[in-house]
């Protein structure tokens, strides 16, 4: 058992962690933060994907104790009160949601490739999700939400 | 279960760690998916997060990847464009960012392309408490704090993965390569394969068919027989043994001559 500090969307959080503690477990059972979802616990489905210090991370492959101190980053701090994100908001526009499971670890994808890359091909984009899976198999929605997205915010930043 | 994970601060507490039995943690994208199943058996893990071995050197033409440089930090690092494409051919962007340059040494295939790519870029690793750089490919478990290995000119190194999908997917044939080429005869080559065996494999025969030799189609496809000899590829999900040794000459050919 350790005390784990991290900050997560902004704010300091505090916690006890047993050495099974993935960061996703803690984010799901300690934090209360359940829009990371547990998939396949194998690194492979992406449901669980987060920021951590800006860069997506499956978070089921990360013992919490190890990123004590780190910045993290979730669904659940994109939005600003009742504005969502450009990407949450093209999501919703789009369509680019069915049962939802996959779609925190898409966001979160999709955000970190547009912090990196602001106007990415469609190529990009297949390339940013091919570690998130949507079983309800809705790609081309979400693709084109993730482009549509990245219009959207650099119209933004031109405001 | 994991019964302690250890994030020590700096190597030889890291040594002291697994020289007391803790099993080394890269990013843990090979070894938390095992661990992630409540039925595995106790095990204490040492990370290396915090052991400062995290950093990209490049030094005329030497480049040293410490041992938990990330898969995304050598994409991402303009100076590397050689092995861009390789890790770009490794699982997805949120595996890339945790996978460690020391655990892809480690990774059985069809995992660790990298590595692939390092044995044909006769790269050595540092093992901590040894003063003599390693051959890869590694042989024994050990600690790896770095990589290094000398940028070949352009063109020399040859790179082909074939996966069942574009991105992230599990190697079927990987093959990487350098090849010295003088007046029209090959003088060096060093190849290696993955995906054709459980662990990287350096195609001794494939090289020796080589040079002496025109590098063209006749010359690659005697190659590949030869090369043929080597391989002890698995039956898995992403394709059969048979499959695999079939198409190893044709991945041989298109790595080496581009067709």
């Amino acid at each position: 058992m350790r005390i784990v500090n991290l900050k997560v969307n902004g704010v300091g959080k505090t916690f006890i962690a047993r050495p099974e503690t993935t960061l996703l477990l803690a984010l799901r059972e300690q934090l209360g933060l359940t829009g990371a979802k547990r998939g396949c616990a194998q690194g492979a489905c992406g449901s669980c994907t987060v920021l951590l210090e800006g860069e997506p991370v499956v978070s089921c492959l990360v013992p919490a104790v190890t990123v004590d101190g780190a910045d993290i980053a979730t669904v659940e701090g994109l939005a600003d009160g009742p504005a969502l994100s450009h990407v949450q908001q093209a999501f919703l526009d789009g369509f680019a949601t069915q049962c939802g499971f996959c779609t925190p670890g898409m966001i979160m994808s999709a955000e970190a490739l547009l912090d990196r890359n602001p106007d990415p091909t469609r190529d990009e984009v297949n390339e940013a999700i091919s570690g998130n899976v949507c079983r309800c198999t809705g790609y081309e929605p979400i693709v084109s939400a993730i482009l549509d997205a990245a219009v959207r915010r650099r119209e933004g930043a031109k405001l | 279960m994991l019964t302690e994970v250890h994030v020590p601060e700096d190597v030889p507490a890291a040594v002291g760690l697994i020289a007391s039995g803790a099993t080394i943690l890269g990013g843990g994208t090979a070894l938390m998916p095992a661990l992630n199943d409540y039925g595995s058996p106790p095990t204490a893990l040492v990370s290396l997060r915090r052991t400062g071995l995290a950093g990209i050197t490049v030094a005329g033409s030497t480049v040293t990847l410490g041992a938990t440089t990330t898969l995304a930090q050598i994409e991402h690092d303009a100076r590397l464009a050689l092995l861009n494409p390789v890790v770009r051919s490794i699982a997805s962007v949120p595996v890339r960012t945790l996978a460690t340059v020391g655990g892809n040494l480690f990774v059985r295939q069809p995992h660790g392309d990298l590595a692939v790519a390092l044995v044909a870029l006769d790269a050595r690793a540092t093992l901590a408490g040894h003063d003599e750089p390693a051959e890869l490919p590694l042989r024994q478990p050990a600690l790896v704090t770095a990589v290094t290995f000398e940028r070949p000119e352009p063109g020399i190194f040859k790179y082909v993965k074939a996966a069942r999908r574009r991105f992230n997917s599990a190697s079927l044939v990987t093959v990487a390569a350098t090849v010295v080429e003088s007046g029209g005869i090959v003088t060096g080559a060093r190849v290696a394969l993955g995906g054709v065996g459980d662990h990287v494999l350096r195609a001794h025969a494939v090289e020796e068919a080589l040079i002496g030799r025109p590098l063209n189609e006749a010359t690659v496809h005697a190659a590949a027989q030869d090369g043929l000899t080597e391989l002890s590829p698995a039956d898995d999900a992403y394709a059969s043994a048979w499959y695999r040794k079939r198409v190893f000459p044709v991945h041989l050919r298109r790595a080496l001559l581009g067709c």
